[in-house]
């Protein structure tokens, strides 16, 4: 392909299988950076907060560092604090955290009638709107949700729901539904605002935290359901650690693309993302911590062009940009894509 | 063992013979022993109170406990082979806790300490699962642990060290967002004079990342906790622990 693409349409064509000119280089989770901060003087807190700030750092991801896509929010707590957790600041370098859960196991959990109008799923919204201004035809925008068994976590406690996973799974249905119904109607939200694609993270269902038979019988049944309830456009998962056991599973529900940390063995996982009649993205190659914020540029650049080589269709950090990660690693990343370039 | 009272294929769960297949664990001789064993491995929380007084009617409470870390160390193994996922882990040391206390109960007293250790998982990160296998491998270990939790302030983590003077700190850190943290907690760990070993670990912590600051030991995995704290109570220092387990 001779012509050069937009940011916007390498990642359509990667997600679609379809051919790009060079490999796409994103980041499904959060991007911002402190050096983004200071370049674009947003910052957290209050990109954190409000739409405007929140679009405008996201959009970083673009002007500043040359990424085919950008993203919001960037941290985990969206739907959680709607659903009524509480949550602790994390002032000008960390991201907001859940403080209390919300449930102890056998509570029936609420779903607010006014989800939508609650805590900071409005600015959400309306950060996507602004990006959508900013990222015109060029750029690709990701709208992020958070996936229902992270979602449950959050509501009744993370040991505790890996203590029921194993033991009484039945007892957690009532919190996975609220989740799955939760990041359901803010993805729904978000593609009507405009988002192009939908990123769903459900961190806790890493094979860190819980068995491939827990994933199978407990998480997977709920993200399915709510795959097929948003797939107008890509929908994109990440879930972090070692998930081979698992790549079959995920594949097999529908969604575009799959982003994982490069401690997943690359070669077998697009072995099986073949099998499927339609293309399956996979997405990552450059660790968010080893490479990207101990590493060095050229270990970036080199990472890069070893994933392109594999096949990743675009290349990512396996997981949220450490906040203090140097601006010219993560250009590296778009470096590596333009060397590989035909 | 007598057929008859075979209580192993009782107490074993099926879901759990099929992921760590069916061997007896543990260098227990008694029977008793060896179901208490069992019974954390199996993280059977049900049965783990009758067993534990059961054996304490004939047994020395330090053999029990011996017993309950025996199983601990079990679940250790599997969960580094990879056999053992999260959710098993805790729940077996929550079984092993709740048997070390019966044990202590019927001492009259908490087993004699061999040092102190602080630990805690990063601010702004609420995944304490690694920390809690620490602590309880810890506490099956004799250390007392000095538990400050989740998404826990470099300030209060520098007070602690301050207050009960361990032999060890540690820090857990799931996200990549959260590790920074531990380089701040170490500088003013050194800024106030204290010279002890800070292990360091989790999902999102590099081996770079930690020995690319004074004091910080990496940590691959829980199950490293007691044989690091057992140098350090043995006098080692944070550079000879360092060598020992990192590079």
């Amino acid at each position: 392909m001779g012509a050069n693409l937009t940011g916007k349409q390498r990642v359509l064509n990667a997600l679609q299988g379809k051919e790009v000119d060079r490999v796409p280089v994103l980041c499904v989770n959060q991007t911002a950076t402190y050096e983004q901060m200071e370049k674009l003087q947003v910052f957290w807190p209050e990109a954190n907060y409000k739409a405007e700030q929140m679009a405008n750092l996201a959009f970083g991801a673009a002007s500043v560092l040359g990424f085919d896509a950008v993203r919001v929010p960037f941290c985990q707590t969206i739907e959680a604090e709607a659903l009524g957790c509480t949550v602790k600041d994390g002032g000008k370098e960390g991201l907001p955290s859940i403080r209390d859960h919300l449930y102890k196991i056998g509570e029936p959990p609420v779903m607010p009638d006014d989800f939508l109008q609650r805590g900071r799923i409005q600015e959400l919204i309306k950060a996507v709107k602004i990006l959508k201004e900013l990222a015109g035809d060029n750029i690709f925008v990701i709208g992020g949700i958070i996936g229902p068994f992270s979602i449950a976590a959050s509501l009744i406690g993370v040991t505790e729901i890996l203590k029921s996973s194993y033991r009484k799974a039945d007892t957690l249905e009532p919190y996975l539904e609220i989740g799955e119904r939760a990041g359901t109607l803010l993805a729904k939200e978000l593609i009507k605002a405009g988002a192009d694609a939908i990123c769903i993270e459900d961190m806790m269902a890493s094979l860190d935290m819980i068995s491939p038979k827990i994933y199978r019988e407990v998480v997977a049944p709920w993200e399915k359901k709510q795959i097929d309830q948003i797939n107008s456009l890509p929908l994109i998962s990440h879930i972090c650690g070692k998930l081979d056991a698992v790549m079959d599973d995920i594949a097999a529900m529908g969604v575009a693309g799959i982003s994982v940390e490069p401690k997943v063995n690359a070669v077998e996982a697009l072995a099986k993302l073949k099998q499927y009649n339609h293309p399956i993205a996979l997405i990552g190659g450059v660790d968010a911590v080893q490479t990207l914020f101990s590493g060095t540029a050229e270990a970036v650049k080199a990472a890069t062009i070893k994933a392109i080589e594999e096949g990743y269709a675009m290349i990512a950090p396996g997981c949220s940009i450490p906040p203090a990660t140097p601006l010219e690693r993560l250009k590296a990343m778009v470096e590596g894509s333009i060397a590989c370039q035909k | 063992m007598s057929a008859a009272l075979d209580y192993s294929k009782i107490f074993v769960r099926y879901d759990l013979k099929l992921e760590r297949g069916t061997k007896e664990h543990g260098a227990q001789s008694d029977d008793i022993l060896k179901k208490v064993v069992n019974c954390v491995v199996d993280g059977d929380v049900d049965n783990i109170n009758a067993l534990v007084t059961e054996a304490l009617q004939t047994i020395d409470p330090l053999k029990v406990i011996s017993a309950l870390v025996d199983g601990m160390n079990e679940v250790s193994r599997l969960w580094d082979e990879g056999i053992y996922y999260l959710p098993q882990a805790i729940i077996s040391s929550d079984v092993m806790l709740e048997g070390v206390d019966l044990c202590e109960q019927k001492m009259g007293k908490a087993m004699e300490k061999k040092g102190v250790v602080v630990t805690h998982t990063a601010e702004g990160d609420i995944h304490d699962l690694g920390q809690k296998i620490a602590n309880a491998l810890l506490r099956a270990n004799g250390y007392e642990v000095i538990d400050l939790g989740k998404d826990v302030p470099v300030d209060e983590v520098i007070s602690a060290v301050k207050q009960y003077k361990p032999i060890m700190v540690t820090g857990t850190a799931l996200m990549t967002t959260t590790m920074t943290a531990f380089e701040k907690i170490a500088s003013r760990l050194e800024r106030e004079g204290v010279d002890l070993p800070f292990v360091c670990g989790g999902g999102a912590v590099s081996e770079e990342y930690v020995t690319g600051y004074n004091l910080g030991v990496w940590g691959k995995d829980a199950s490293q906790a007691p044989p690091m704290a057992s140098d350090a109570a043995s006098g080692k220092n944070w550079r000879q622990l360092r060598e020992k387990y990192n590079g």
